[in-house]
Order: C-alpha cells, then sequence, then structure tokens
C-alpha cells in the first residue's frame, strides 16, 4: 500500500469501547433492570434422550410470584428453527434429546419464585436408548436421535467430499505411508459472561430484546418467526458482549424467542440470564470429532498424496456443525502440496449435547490432525520437522490439497522461518528432546496452518455499513456485524477514521440493532474486518464527497481543488477550513448526511456433489512453535514457551491483533491438555468451571507474536482474516513438542496427563 | 440484620440476610454492576472485590461479615472526575481489554497485588491474577498493564 496511514495500522490505536469496560461501566444483559421486572428460569431435561409423556404447568401457575409459563406449544409450529437445518425446537417438543435440553421457562416476580415454579412443574419422561459413541451412531439398530431422519437414514447429518484425482495409486507407491487416527473431544466456549437476553414489551404488541448474541438480525428473523410476528415487530439490539468465539448464537436465540414471548404475555420486561451450571449443559460446544488420515511420501521426503476421512459428532442438533464439517474437510490434509488428494467427511446426530460454531470451525480439529501427521512423516525419515513442512508448504501460485490454486500473496514460508529463527529452533532441537534419565523431560515443536478466509462455500459473503455526521460534529457508524470481544468497533473506528480523514474520537460506533442497522449476514468465520472493513470503506468514501462538496461551495472553489491538511479541509488559497465548519455549511446547504455502503467477497465456486471447486477467494497462514516440559511422574505439561507468527495480511489494530493471537493461543493451549468437554452415556462429565479447566494465567508461558504483512489486494488496506486460524496450531505444536521430549505421539486431545504418565512409566 | 461498612470511600448500612453475598449485595441491591457475576463459585474471579486490603470474590463472600470492613469496588477505583485511575488506564494502553468481562475482576486483582509488593515481577503478577479467569486476552497484557502500574507508581506516578 503506498497510501501513508495515520491510524489504521498504528501501534499507539486504542480500542474504541475500552473506557467503559475499565470503569466497569459497561451495561452487559445481566446489568440491566427496569423497574417490574420479571425473572426467567429454564426446566432443562436431566437425561440424554427420552419422550415426554407429561407436562403440566398448571402447578407451576400456582406458586406464589409466578407470572406465566411456557412450552413449545405457545409457539408458532412449536418453535421450529435453524440453519442450515431446521430441526431444533424453541423448546422440546415430544421430546429430550440431551442433557440440558431447554423443556419449559417460567417468569417470575424474583428469582427464588421462578425456580420454585420450574421445581412445580410436572414432568414425566419415558426414557429411549442413547446414542452416545458418535461410531455407533450409524448402526441399524441405533435409536433415532432426530425425530424425523435428516438424510437418508438414521442419524445421519451430512456427508461431505474433495475429490482431487486418485490417492490410491500414488499411496501404493509411496516409500514412507502414515496411517493414523486422530480424536478430539468436545470443547466449552468458556465466554465469562453466560447467556443472557431481556425482552421489554412495548404499546402495540412488538418487543425489544437485549440479546447477547453475535448475529441480531438473524436472531430478529428466528424470533419473530416463532412468535409469528413480522421480523419489524421484533427489535434486537446487541449490548456489549461478554465473550462468545462462535459460541452465542443458536440457544440465545430459542432465550431470545422464549423471554420475548413472556414480555409479550405478561407486558412486562423479562430478564433470563443462565447460570454457570445452566450455560455449561445448555450450550453447544465444539464438535468431538474423529479423523482418519492416510498421506504418503517418497523417500526424500516429497509429500505426494492423501486419502482422508473425518467423522463428526454433532450431537443432539445440526447447529452449524454441517458448515464446520465442511471446513475441516477443506483443512484435513494440511497446507501442502498433493499429486492427489480425497477427504471423505461425515457428521452424525447423537444425545450427547450439541455442536456448534466455535473459533477455528472445524479446521481446529482438521490442522491438529493433519500437523501431527504431517509430524510423523519428518519424524519417519529424521528430516527437521521445519524443514519438512518449508519443502511441502503451500507457496503462492501453489494448488491447495482441494485442487485450487493459491492466488494471492501466501505467507506461510515467512511465517516459519520466523517462529524457526525467533525460537532458537535449531539448538533447542539439538539440546533439549528426550534424554530417559530426566525427570522433567524437555522438548520443542512446530504446527503451522492454512485457513480460508470468510465463508467461502458457505454462503454470500457481503457486508453493509452506515455512516452518518451529525449535528454536533461526531460520525456514528451502524453496522449489523458485531463486536465480542474480537476488536471489531475497533476496526470499523479506524477505517472510517483514515478513510473520512478525522480522529478516531470522533467516530461512535452507534449499538448493533436490528432497527437502525442495515442486514448485515452473520459475524462470524473471523469476516467483520474484511467484509465490514471494506463496507466502511467504500460508505466512508461516499461520505467524504459531500463534505468535499461543502467544502468546495463554501471555499468557491471545484472539487478537485480541495486538499485536506489533518482534519481541516484546504482550498485553492491554502487557507485552512476547520471541518466543523463545513459540516454545519453541509447542513445549512441541505445535504443529507448520511452514506450507506456494500461489499461483497468475490464470488467463488465448490462443487458439493462432486467436491470440487475453489473453497475459498484467499487463504490466511501461519505458524506457531510450541516449547515443554513434561514431569515424568505425573505426566504433567507445562507449556514453558511460544513463539506465534501469522500472515494476516495488513494488521488495522496492532495491539488487538497481538491480543487475538495470544487469546487464540491460550484456548488452543487448553484445547491441548485440559478442556475435554466429555459425555459418558450422554451424561455430561464436568458440571462447573472447577471440573472444565480453561487455562489461566500460570498455565500460559510469555509468548512472542509477528504478523507477516503479505498484500491482499481486495482487504481493507490489504488486511486478511485472522481472529479464528491464530487458535489452531498451538495443540499440534504442543503434541509435536511433548513427542521431541518424550517419544510419545500423541493423538487424542486433549492429552491426558495420567495417559502420558502411563506411556513414560 | 444489617451491617454498616464503608464502600469506596463512603459509609453505608444495608439490611442483609444470613445467605446473601457481597456480591449479590453490591449487584442487585446497590446496583454497583460493575462487579460481574461469571459463576457464582468462585470459579472465575469477575467478582473480585477488595475487603480491607485483601482480594475476595463477592460471590462466596458473605454479606452479613461485612461489619465494620472497608470495601473497595471497580467503581472506586477511577479518578474523582470519573476518568480512568492509572491501572484502569494502563489496561487500555496495553490492549489488556478485549470483551471485558473479566476486566473489573482484573483490575481489583492488580490493586490488591500493588497495595501489598509495589515492584512485582511478572511471575508474581501472574500468581496474583491466577485465580481470575481471561477467555479473551491470554493474560499477557495484563501482565503488562499492572507491570507498567507498578513501575509508574515506584517512579511517583499519580496512584
Amino acid at each position: 500500500m503506498s497510501e501513508k496511514l495515520q491510524y489504521v495500522g498504528n501501534p499507539n490505536s486504542k480500542a474504541a469501547d475500552g473506557i467503559e469496560k475499565v470503569l466497569g461501566a459497561a451495561k452487559y444483559v445481566g446489568d440491566m433492570t427496569l423497574p417490574d421486572m420479571l425473572y426467567a428460569k429454564l426446566l432443562t431435561s436431566p437425561v440424554p434422550h427420552a419422550r415426554i409423556v407429561e407436562l403440566d404447568i398448571k402447578p407451576a401457575l400456582a406458586v406464589e410470584g409466578v407470572k406465566a409459563v411456557i412450552t413449545a406449544d405457545d409457539f408458532v409450529d412449536h418453535g421450529f428453527f435453524g440453519w442450515p437445518v431446521k430441526d431444533m425446537y424453541v423448546l422440546a417438543y415430544q421430546k429430550v434429546r440431551y442433557v440440558g435440553d431447554p423443556i419449559a421457562v417460567v417468569a417470575a416476580e424474583s428469582e427464588a419464585a421462578a425456580a420454585a415454579g420450574v421445581a412445580a412443574i410436572k414432568l414425566k419422561l419415558e426414557e429411549l436408548p442413547v446414542v452416545s459413541d458418535m461410531h455407533k451412531a450409524l448402526d441399524p439398530h441405533a435409536a433415532l436421535v432426530p425425530l424425523e431422519p435428516q438424510i437418508g437414514d438414521g442419524n445421519l447429518l451430512v456427508t461431505h467430499v474433495v475429490r482431487n484425482g486418485d490417492p490410491e495409486p500414488i499411496l501404493a507407491e509411496c516409500d514412507v505411508v502414515v496411517d493414523e487416527s486422530y480424536n478430539f473431544q468436545a470443547q466449552e466456549h468458556g465466554y465469562i459472561e453466560t447467556e443472557g437476553v431481556f425482552a421489554i414489551p412495548e404499546p402495540g404488541g412488538t418487543v425489544v430484546v437485549f440479546a447477547n448474541d453475535q448475529s441480531p438480525h438473524i436472531n430478529r428473523d428466528n424470533a419473530a418467526g416463532m412468535l409469528g410476528l413480522p421480523a419489524e415487530a421484533v427489535r434486537v439490539i446487541q449490548p456489549p458482549v461478554g465473550g462468545s468465539f462462535g459460541g452465542k448464537d443458536d440457544h440465545v436465540y430459542q432465550f431470545t424467542g422464549q423471554a420475548a414471548k413472556l414480555a409479550l404475555i405478561t407486558g412486562r420486561p423479562v430478564r433470563l440470564v443462565l447460570s454457570r451450571e445452566e450455560s455449561l449443559a445448555t450450550s453447544y460446544k465444539r464438535a468431538a470429532a474423529h479423523a482418519h488420515l492416510k498421506i504418503g511420501m517418497s523417500k526424500d521426503g516429497v509429500i505426494r498424496a492423501a486419502k482422508t476421512e473425518y467423522l463428526a459428532d454433532s450431537g443432539a442438533y445440526a447447529s452449524q456443525t454441517p458448515l464446520s464439517a465442511w471446513r475441516a474437510s477443506m483443512h484435513l490434509a494440511g497446507a501442502y502440496r498433493y499429486e492427489a488428494a480425497t477427504v471423505d467427511t461425515k457428521a452424525v446426530y447423537t444425545n450427547n449435547g450439541y455442536a456448534g460454531a466455535f473459533r477455528g470451525f472445524g479446521n481446529t480439529q482438521a490442522a491438529a490432525a493433519s500437523e501431527v501427521a504431517i509430524d510423523e512423516l519428518a519424524a519417519r525419515i529424521g528430516m527437521d520437522p521445519i524443514e519438512f513442512r518449508l519443502k511441502n508448504c503451500l507457496r503462492t501460485g501453489d494448488k491447495a490439497f482441494t485442487g485450487n490454486t493459491i492466488d494471492h500473496e501466501a505467507g506461510l514460508a515467512q511465517c516459519l522461518e520466523w517462529v524457526r529463527d525467533q525460537s532458537g529452533w535449531a539448538d533447542k532441537r539439538k539440546t533439549l528432546g528426550f534424554k530417559s534419565g530426566d525427570d522433567v523431560l524437555k522438548g520443542i515443536g512446530v504446527a503451522c496452518y492454512f485457513h480460508g478466509s470468510g465463508l467461502g462455500g458457505e454462503g454470500t459473503d457481503y457486508a453493509r455499513i452506515t455512516l452518518t455526521v451529525e449535528r454536533d460534529h461526531s460520525v456514528t457508524l451502524q453496522s449489523g456485524l458485531t463486536d465480542y470481544g474480537q476488536g471489531s468497533r475497533t476496526v470499523f473506528t479506524l477505517i472510517a477514521a483514515e478513510t473520512l480523514g478525522v480522529t478516531p474520537e470522533r467516530i461512535i460506533m452507534l449499538r448493533p440493532d436490528t432497527d437502525t442497522a442495515l442486514e448485515t449476514g452473520p459475524t462470524v468465520a473471523s469476516r467483520a474486518s474484511i467484509v465490514g472493513g471494506n463496507a466502511t470503506k467504500v460508505t466512508a468514501g461516499k461520505l467524504i464527497q459531500k463534505l468535499n462538496m461543502a467544502a468546495a461551495d463554501l471555499l468557491g472553489c471545484s472539487l478537485e481543488q480541495i486538499t485536506r491538511h489533518g482534519e481541516d479541509f484546504i482550498g485553492p488559497n491554502e487557507e485552512p477550513l476547520a471541518i466543523e465548519a463545513v459540516i454545519d455549511h453541509a447542513f445549512a446547504m441541505g445535504l443529507q448526511m448520511s452514506s450507506q455502503g456494500y461489499w461483497q467477497i468475490p464470488v467463488i465456486h465448490w462443487d458439493f456433489e462432486k467436491g470440487t471447486g475453489t473453497p475459498y477467494y484467499t487463504y490466511s497462514f501461519g505458524a506457531q512453535v510450541a516449547q515443554v516440559e513434561v514431569v515424568k511422574a505425573t505426566g504433567k505439561i507445562q507449556v514453558t514457551g511460544v513463539w506465534a507468527s501469522h500472515d494476516g495480511g495488513k494488521i488495522i489494530f496492532p495491539k488487538g491483533a497481538h491480543g487475538q493471537l495470544m487469546g487464540g493461543i491460550t484456548q488452543g493451549l487448553g484445547y491441548a491438555l485440559t478442556e475435554g468437554f466429555s459425555y459418558k452415556d450422554g451424561y455430561p462429565q464436568k458440571k462447573n468451571l472447577k471440573d472444565y479447566h480453561l487455562p489461566t494465567s500460570l498455565d500460559v508461558p510469555e509468548m512472542e507474536t509477528h504478523f507477516v504483512e503479505t498484500n491482499l489486494a481486495e482487504g481493507p488496506f490489504g488486511a486478511k482474516n485472522l481472529a479464528e486460524p491464530v487458535m489452531i496450531a498451538i495443540a499440534p505444536a504442543i503434541a509435536n513438542a511433548v513427542f521431541h521430549a518424550t517419544t510419545v505421539r500423541c493423538r487424542d486431545f486433549p492429552i491426558s496427563a495420567d495417559w502420558l504418565k502411563a506411556q513414560l512409566a | 440484620m444489617e451491617v454498616t461498612f464503608k464502600l469506596n470511600g463512603e459509609m453505608v448500612t444495608c439490611p442483609v440476610t444470613q445467605k446473601l453475598t457481597l456480591m449479590r449485595l453490591l449487584r442487585d441491591d446497590l446496583k454497583l454492576t460493575g462487579t460481574k457475576n461469571g459463576c457464582e463459585h468462585g470459579d472465575c474471579g469477575a467478582c473480585s472485590v477488595i475487603v480491607d486490603g485483601k482480594l475476595e470474590k463477592s460471590c462466596i463472600y458473605p454479606a452479613r461479615n461485612l461489619d465494620g470492613k472497608e470495601v473497595l469496588t471497580i467503581e472506586g477505583v477511577s479518578n474523582p472526575d470519573g476518568t480512568p485511575g492509572d491501572l484502569q488506564q494502563a489496561f487500555l494502553d496495553a490492549g489488556a481489554t478485549q470483551c471485558g468481562y473479566c476486566t473489573p475482576g482484573m483490575i481489583m486483582a492488580g490493586e490488591a497485588l500493588l497495595l501489598q509488593n509495589n515492584n512485582p515481577t511478572r511471575q508474581d503478577i501472574r500468581e496474583a491474577i491466577s485465580e481470575n479467569l481471561c477467555r479473551c486476552t491470554g493474560y499477557q497484557q495484563i501482565v503488562d498493564a499492572i507491570q507498567a502500574t507498578a513501575k509508574s507508581r515506584l517512579n511517583g506516578g499519580a496512584k
């Protein structure tokens, strides 16, 4: 980029919404109250699979303080909803399908009365056979989890394929073939703020809902549908959201419908905020998965072919698993050149919770599997793991294993070189490594990744933004794209400031609000910075034209004669005109000082039937090195160093970007070591944050982070995606470091300390 | 039952029950919602406040024990004119806030440490915030912010 940038990429730029957060003044859903407010509480399923024989709410209505109780019968079509697969109900209908499945909701004058109401509901369940092992979900005699089969018979949810040549004959002639299975438990998002909605009835039968969701417009449409109202009758506003990572959509849509219904029935504001236990049981997770990879190479270390399979446990409902399983399929053989590769993916229903979107979206599992497999290949011929990756990794112009060409500049090799040089790799590979006499075993390992940008074949990838100059000389920015901590408010603010030539302090980003923000598609897939950033740039370009018109009119010159110095407008006589004067004059001229802009990612095509095409228009890349110590007596793994480099194109908000990298790595570290959300016969084994161990400040080492700034012409100022891919390499890097330290190959995640201890005994 | 205690510099008297926690008293009764509810079991630290100079998880601290105590919450940390205090400003400068939900508790953990140790090492800081969970940042920029504040206070910067 030749432009000289003032705010975009400036290391001193600060979070646009940080002040209210550090002051404790930011109002999250659970912080909101209104006089006359009712408290809502859920009745959820205590068993994994059962027919609802009786659900009598009358005893609950008799409890003092209880104002209303609702079930699926209170909604249009029993509150049937879901996308891309419609298989969920706002409250359980006919059956419960997992422990935590919401059945009824009580609204009452106090939390205690709501709890008493829940306890008084008469619920009779007839237990059904439980499907808990994803490998047995497709057995002919397995109980049917959904009410109707989704495709074909039984519990099959979706299949995906990749067909790029025929790997079989090549594998047959390969000198070295790794043929292994990799297993992943489910992972909990672990946002520190639990799910919550606050519904306020309005005169005329409409309702306003504050919801800590990710995608307010989709939430609104679902709620309106199940309430039998036009979309405009439901207004969804997103307050600050205390973390999401993909995790606050589908079930927050349920809670939105429930609270809105209760508010409409009672005519009073209703707040529904989940306890931590309710959140852990009820919320969707990262899918548990099984990957089988067969990868072959020549004896001099040239990767040739891959035949791979993937099985995802979607649990009780589809949620986003059809799409995350597709993304897993598009990345399963890793960021390497192949002569031929195939993928065969299935996702199945079980009675284990349910799986949905979570940072990395399928590539977390896919990259962990392939990066351990690649390490195994390197080890088989005694080649240095980074040298092996550099020899085979995707570079600009190469073809991905899916058959499409990497058209844009690919920074993967630079990322690998940076982590190698920065971590002291060459020395540590020699000085560390398995020593049988040591009590504490030390090692260093690497993993890398590619990650398709945006939705890819998952859907149309666009955004709309509105910018409005206000009479107080501020500029408001409106978008349906949301910020749940990842920093998109700051990114949009910096881009708008840069393009308009005003200070970031002048830009005020309004809360996402379906009444005022234009429909913008979902805030998922690390796409907000790219599509929203570009839409902001387009919109700001339109708005600046109007300001220039006012300045030219005031200065009596042509548009072309206007130049800028800071916020000032300069005419031919070189006298600076303050922006306030220009704005005042624009209003005096009667100019409409608002602009809207639209931007869409270039259209690509993937043929889902044939398994061929271009899954994404571009990719981001990265590499991470982990250093570990393993205590032989306990099997406990401590990560003692992390070096991470990400090719995210131009970095717009550097402080936020480094924070995204380190936060993503920390989630990946948990995924590698402690965060298994497992089920036994359908019953979740972790009930609260004592059982489910999120990484603490003592589990995470000091990290060194770095960005390779390749240029993507289509990105705003050259930016690519960032938030998701940065979490996916650390788990395999840790597993590969453990192999260096112990010679034990870890293929199941999280890596159990007890298992490792047994291997070392 | 009633308790009288000092809250952010001012004496308050509140009716309490046997089961009422400090977090519920602050959030529900006194409408000080800067103290966050993350788990209500003392597992996450989002509700951290300072009682008599010591970091406490307010969600498991019985309100009936407050009589005669001195409580500091996030609302009492900012400057009198409402601008961020030095540690709060350091969180902004270091990029230590993402979703912001753990932030008040983290800032209280940082303040509690600095009351007891005016020159902490990075490891001291990591230990001091080790019962405060953050899911967004990976902790490093939080450690940076607390360390920068310690240095600035040692050099005579404003507390």
